[in-house]
């Protein structure tokens, strides 16, 4: 892989690169309104609203499509230029034609989360009882009713059977509720960087960051208004998660103890300058305000800490209903999901026989790995996908 | 490797078995032995590079040491687990032998004689650690951690109580089914447990 400090480029959205060109030009996300929706907690949603994009085109057969899940910051926005900002998707390096997702040979589908921020139905939303947003009022939501959406998306676009469900991050443990969930509905599940359920130090990065949120004093119990919204909050929970997606290897290489410009020379510290690394976390920050909502950041991350792929029954009990074939995905440099998670995964995966394909991939650039210009990953990706879909419409797979 | 070992394995699995195979490096084996034979097949390998070419091939495989690919499988998921070319380099071949047998019915094994002929003569006669075709590298680069000959095998399997049922030879140039331990450079064996090793 090309050792450059511009791979570390986080989220794709979070950028203005310039000249950036995607082979996909401009692309544009749609909204669908979805009806009734009952949730895991029993709540009941008389209708839902979507928003979701759509590359290639679905085969004849209908046995091509792809659904992308986005991690906690990403949007429906998977790939191509945002028609108003010009901004890439933030999966552009590895979704389009001839790359890892292939959209001259697969239909890939993404689609904003329940509870997002990004067009589909959230806590910004407009409650329909009081036509001011939901706040607090919104329900909780789970990975699986993020899932439950998406399979109401699936259905009204007409897709019997997905050929893929594909996802990093929180968008690993929505594939993985696919697969558990929808078993004849997926052929092929592929979670990067993700976990069946998180640890304590996971959780506790998502606290400090809900904290921060929390503890602003313009949060006001998540009734905010847009002129007044706990904008610092929300930019410390970013800095945070941010540092966490990254690696020591990474940060180090991109900034280094180097101090922004200008720089002024002084023995006072209040004189200095800053640290390159703390002018960008504050550049993370402010462009994440501008762009999430505070209360989905609360809703999602406690969705994310609270998912339990097997929720306390037994893994075999669980995976016997699975069908689809796996492939996972670790990076060694990733310490916030560390690689012993997904090996753990996938233990469970073989013991319940599941053709589990596994690999660790050794990119030095932590979490954010599969969202950075990567090389070797796009290989793994593509390949594996290329094949699945040659082996399933094979003859001899048909047959047998 | 010497390519006999190959076609003896090609020989010994039947059509449709269900295949482990331990270190498959770049795959390109155990494709040839799924495309011919029609084997459901999983590969483990350590090395990411590799497995990345095994994935290009269209093989499920596992990166990772093999002890812990082993620790994958739930009991006799495999018709036969094959260890070729590596098992002089792992560490612990009696635990590994014992999870084999854990996981597989039968379990295939290749490995290098070091009682050849022509390694017996280097040392005897040259004084120095050999080398020959199938010991290529020095000893300070070989991978190599064990040295042992077919009648140290042999003794592994009765310690093991596993029967090797079969066994294929291979000298510098062919086969070598006479006086193995001395003519044979590269062995393969097919070991057989009626009870599983203690």
């Amino acid at each position: 892989m090309k050792d450059s400090p511009d791979n570390i480029q986080g989220d794709l959205q979070d950028q203005t690169i310039k000249d950036y060109k995607s082979a996909l030009g401009v692309t544009r996300t749609r909204t669908v309104t979805l009806p009734e929706v009952q949730l895991q907690s029993g709540y009941t949603f008389d209708q839902v609203e979507v928003s979701y994009q759509t590359l290639g085109k679905l085969s004849e057969r209908r046995d091509n499509a792809i659904l992308v899940c986005h991690a906690l910051s990403g949007s429906a926005h998977l790939a191509g230029l945002h028609p108003e900002n010009r901004r890439p998707g933030w999966w552009d390096f590895h979704v389009g034609p001839g790359k890892a997702i292939d959209t001259d040979k697969f239909f890939v589908i993404c689609s904003n989360v329940l509870g997002g921020c990004d067009g589909t139905t959230g806590p910004a939303s407009p409650n329909p009882e009081t036509g001011r947003p939901y706040g607090t009022d919104f329900p909780f939501v789970c990975v699986r009713d993020m899932v439950t959406v998406q399979a109401k998306l699936i259905e009204h676009l007409g897709i019997p059977q997905l050929f893929a469900v594909i996802g990093g991050s929180m968008g690993g443990m929505q594939a993985l509720s696919w697969a558990v969930n929808f078993p004849e509905s997926v052929r092929v599940c592929v979670p990067i960087a993700s976990c069946s359920s998180h640890n304590a130090m996971q959780i506790a990065f998502n606290e400090i960051g809900r904290r921060a949120i929390i503890t602003d004093p313009d949060w006001n119990g998540g009734n905010y208004t847009e002129e007044c919204r706990p904008n610092h909050g929300l930019a410390v929970a970013r800095m945070v998660g941010h540092v966490t997606y990254l690696s020591d290897y990474a940060m180090t290489r991109k900034f280094g103890r180097t101090l922004q410009p200008p720089v002024k020379a002084s023995s006072n510290p209040d004189e200095t300058g800053l640290f390159s690394v703390e002018s960008y976390l504050h550049h993370q920050g402010e462009s994440f305000v501008n762009r999430f909502d505070p209360n989905s950041y609360l809703y999602l991350t406690k969705a994310l800490d609270q998912f339990d792929l097997f929720d306390g029954q037994s893994p075999a009990e669980v995976l016997r209903r699975v069908k689809a074939r796996f492939l996972v995905i670790s990076f060694a440099s990733d310490w916030l999901y560390p690689p012993a998670q997904s090996r753990e995964l996938v233990r469970l995966l073989k013991r319940s026989r599941a053709a589990t394909t596994y690999i660790n991939l050794e990119t030095l650039y932590g979490h954010d790995s599969f969202l950075i210009q990567n090389p070797e990953f796009a290989k793994v990706l593509g390949h594996y996908l290329e094949n699945e879909y040659e082996h399933d419409r094979s003859p001899k797979a048909v047959a047998t | 490797m010497h390519p006999g070992i190959y076609a003896s394995v090609m020989k010994w699995i039947p059509e449709g078995s269900h295949v482990l195979d331990l270190g498959t490096g770049d795959g390109a084996f155990l494709d040839r032995l799924v495309r011919d034979k029609r084997i459901v097949a999983e590969g483990v390998e350590k090395n990411p590079a590799l497995v990345s070419l095994c994935i290009q091939r269209g093989l499920v495989v596992h990166q990772g040491n093999i002890m812990e690919g082993l620790d994958q499988y739930s009991d006799q998921s495999f018709d036969y687990v094959t260890l070729l070319g590596t098992f002089q380099e792992l560490l612990m071949p009696e635990e590994i032998v014992r999870e084999a047998f854990r996981v597989g019915k039968r379990v295939i094994v290749s490995y290098n004689n070091f009682a050849y002929y022509r390694v017996r003569l280097q040392i005897l006669f040259c004084g120095h650690t050999p080398i020959t075709p199938s010991l290529p590298q020095p000893w300070y680069r070989t991978a190599n951690l064990h040295f042992l000959s077919t009648l140290d095998f042999r003794e592994f399997c009765r310690a093991l109580d596993v029967s090797e049922t079969r066994r294929a030879c291979f000298g510098t140039h062919g086969a070598a089914a006479f006086w193995p331990n001395l003519l044979a450079a590269e062995v393969v064996s097919l070991l057989e447990s009626q009870t599983k090793p203690r």
